[in-house]
């Protein structure tokens, strides 16, 4: 199994909880600086552990996550990760454009000597606000910007894009990327529509903000849609994001999760912050067709012992996250874990890395 | 005659005589002639037309060979059928002409604009055969039903109701493409390329099963003043799969040939 380490970028200092946008008038300039460092100190510590891809996002308006370009953020780690890929899980697509996706993805690709992992995603129904695009055109624009942005690695000659919600007279994109044909492609696959959309065009499924049961029949129905379309995804093409902490013992690292475990914000997440946009990009189709499980999957909350068994935390000593891990593994087949680290602080967190580096890493790369 | 009630443009049928042969067209629109050789499953005319036709006088040539037409056992060639639809345009009184040519039909454009290229003021290439896959194209099966025919050219063959062929028809206009189509490279053709000046719009669908999009970028090499674009989301018969994406695409290009790179649409919201 191969191990990520993720990081939002948290915002560190007291801000507004459970709105969104979240207004800046709280906002220190110094707290975000210091912020960053903290997140770019964990993914070099992570590099020099062995882990085997550094993670970044996209997400705007929010203390919750300082990178609403993530592109910028993998760039500044190109100088700073040496050996460990670096993943974009990922770019918000749908409300981007494309044809930038695809240079910026390339660039970095160049920057890091082919080690660029290239996550597209729908993004939360919040995102939508942020460049005022409809949420019910989202799957359409996502699946157009793909198959676009494919096109703009992979195509040797200028070539012009007439699409539905995109068009281009003339497109021939420099630097190109150094993986071939192209880096691996990443999509967020919680419904049946993303489990399908990812089979069709073969690209791999990452698993988010969701619970072990409610991914599994997304991940064998992800593989039977596969297999219709010919091919077969393998443990790297399944990838399961999820929270992490270690400590020496199980009882000292309960004890340091359980605090910020019981912050009911927590768990409400991202796009429930904001109710109104949220109910409103519902009623546009924003879901699909099995909308009140993707809805519930987002405020699954429970104890922290609930939410360990449910696979949404990862918990404990070396030798019981390893056993966590494994679980993951066999239930789901996934290959990828991208783990944030959640121990309630920055020392905490370096230590808990030091340790799953050190005593599960090894071990899980075994699996 | 063939346009359906609630069409705004009426094509009228005519007939003219060029080397030897009974050469049936429709027509439609006023303005600078727009001239259409269609593909290998003969003359089907679809909205995409009509709407050229709000624009353009829009010529719809039948190919000697092709629908009601007799048994074409003399044109031996497609630089010679080229010259046979020249003469035919030259009958009707027209000197010089936008072409345009789907599959087969792109393979006869391009060689009348090979030699005679100072008839032709632009010419859009819609999913053309002049340049095929040496190893033959799609792995596909030929396919044997109307529906099956009808699936492996169009995306959305639910938006263009067709006429079926009878097998009849079919069998003549196979007969006449085996004989006159050529090699997938075409020496004798591509050799011409390089020294042809005319604006070219080449345009695959992405979607394409019978001739591989990526056929596109070839032209793009080849000719000196080409543009190649994908219609996402149309099959092989990118002319009518999405028809509004591909009227604006090709009026664009016929009103400012490769200007028509450049956007001119204003992104104003509110003034």
């Amino acid at each position: 199994m191969k191990a990520a380490l993720f990081s939002p970028v948290p915002y560190t200092g007291p801000a507004p909880r459970g709105t969104w946008p979240v207004p800046g008038n709280t906002y220190s300039a110094e707290v975000a600086e210091k912020a960053m460092q903290d997140s770019l100190e964990q993914f070099e510590l992570a590099d020099q552990l062995g882990f085997d891809w550094v993670t970044v996002a996209e997400h705007h308006f929010a203390p919750m996550s300082l990178t609403p370009n993530p592109m910028v953020m993998a760039g500044a780690l190109t100088q700073r990760v040496k050996r460990a890929k670096i993943a974009l899980l990922g770019a918000n697509i749908p409300i981007l454009n494309p044809v930038r996706v695809a240079e910026e993805f390339a660039m970095l690709d160049t920057l890091t000597g082919g080690r660029i992992i290239a996550g597209m995603l729908r993004g939360t129904s919040n995102e939508y606000v942020t460049y005022n695009i409809n949420p019910a055109e989202s799957r359409e624009r996502f699946e157009e910007a793909l198959q676009l942005i494919k096109h703009a690695w992979t195509e040797p000659q200028p070539f012009g894009w007439q699409g539905r919600f995109f068009e281009y007279r003339s497109i021939s994109i420099w630097p190109r990327p150094v993986q071939a044909p192209h880096p691996p492609i990443y999509m967020s696959g919680s419904s049946p529509e993303s489990a399908e959309m990812a089979a069709r065009n073969h690209v791999r499924l990452g698993f988010a903000v969701t619970t072990v049961p409610i991914a599994k029949p997304s991940a064998i129905y992800y593989r039977e849609q596969a297999h219709a379309h010919g091919w077969e995804p393998g443990p790297d093409d399944v990838l399961y994001r999820v929270g992490i902490h270690v400590a020496e013992t199980d009882a000292q690292a309960f004890e340091d999760v359980e605090p910020s475990n019981s912050q009911p914000a927590r768990a409400a997440g991202f796009a429930l912050s904001n109710r109104v946009v949220d109910d409103t990009a519902a009623g546009l189709g924003y879901y699909g067709r099995d909308a009140a499980t993707q809805r519930d999957r987002l405020q699954r909350g429970g104890s922290l012992r609930e939410r360990i068994a449910n696979g949404q935390i990862l918990c404990g000593s070396p030798d019981t996250v390893l056993e966590q891990l494994k679980s993951v593994r066999d239930e789901l087949g996934a290959g990828v874990v991208d783990m944030v680290f959640a121990g309630g602080s920055r020392d905490k967190n370096l230590k808990a890395i030091e340790l799953f580096g050190k005593h599960v890493l090894p071990r899980m790369h075994e699996l | 005659m063939v346009a359906t009630a609630q069409a705004p443009v009426r094509f009228t049928e005519g007939f003219v005589e060029a080397g030897g042969f009974h050469i049936r067209y429709l027509e439609a629109g006023s303005g600078d002639p727009l001239v259409v050789f269609h593909g290998g499953g003969g003359l089907r005319q679809f909205t995409t037309h009509e709407t050229l036709a709000e624009d353009y006088r829009v010529l719809l040539f039948e190919v000697p060979g092709f629908g009601d037409s007799p048994v074409n056992d003399r044109s031996q060639s497609m630089a010679n059928l080229a010259l046979t639809m020249g003469a035919a345009i030259s009958a009707l009184g027209i000197e010089q002409f936008n072409l345009m040519g789907t599959s087969f039909g792109g393979k006869l454009a391009l060689w009348l604009a090979a030699q005679q290229p100072e008839r032709v003021t632009a010419l859009i290439l819609a999913a053309p055969a002049a340049i095929r896959p040496e190893s033959g194209g799609t792995a596909l099966p030929p396919p044997t039903t109307d529906a099956e025919r009808l699936a492996r050219l169009w995306a959305h063959p639910e938006r263009q109701p067709q006429p079926a062929l009878t097998p009849a028809v079919i069998e003549k206009q196979q007969a006449l493409g085996r004989r006159v189509m050529g090699p997938a490279r075409d020496a004798a053709l591509e050799a011409l390329l390089p020294g042809l000046q005319v604006p070219v719009l080449v345009v695959f669908g992405t979607l394409d099963k019978v001739i591989p999009p990526e056929m596109g970028r070839i032209y793009r090499e080849l000719l000196p003043n080409c543009a190649f674009i994908l219609v996402y989301d149309a099959g092989h018969q990118v002319d009518g799969d999405r028809p509004e994406a591909f009227v604006a695409l090709a009026t664009d290009f016929l009103q400012r040939k490769m200007g028509f790179l450049v956007a001119s649409e204003s992104g104003l919201r509110h003034r």
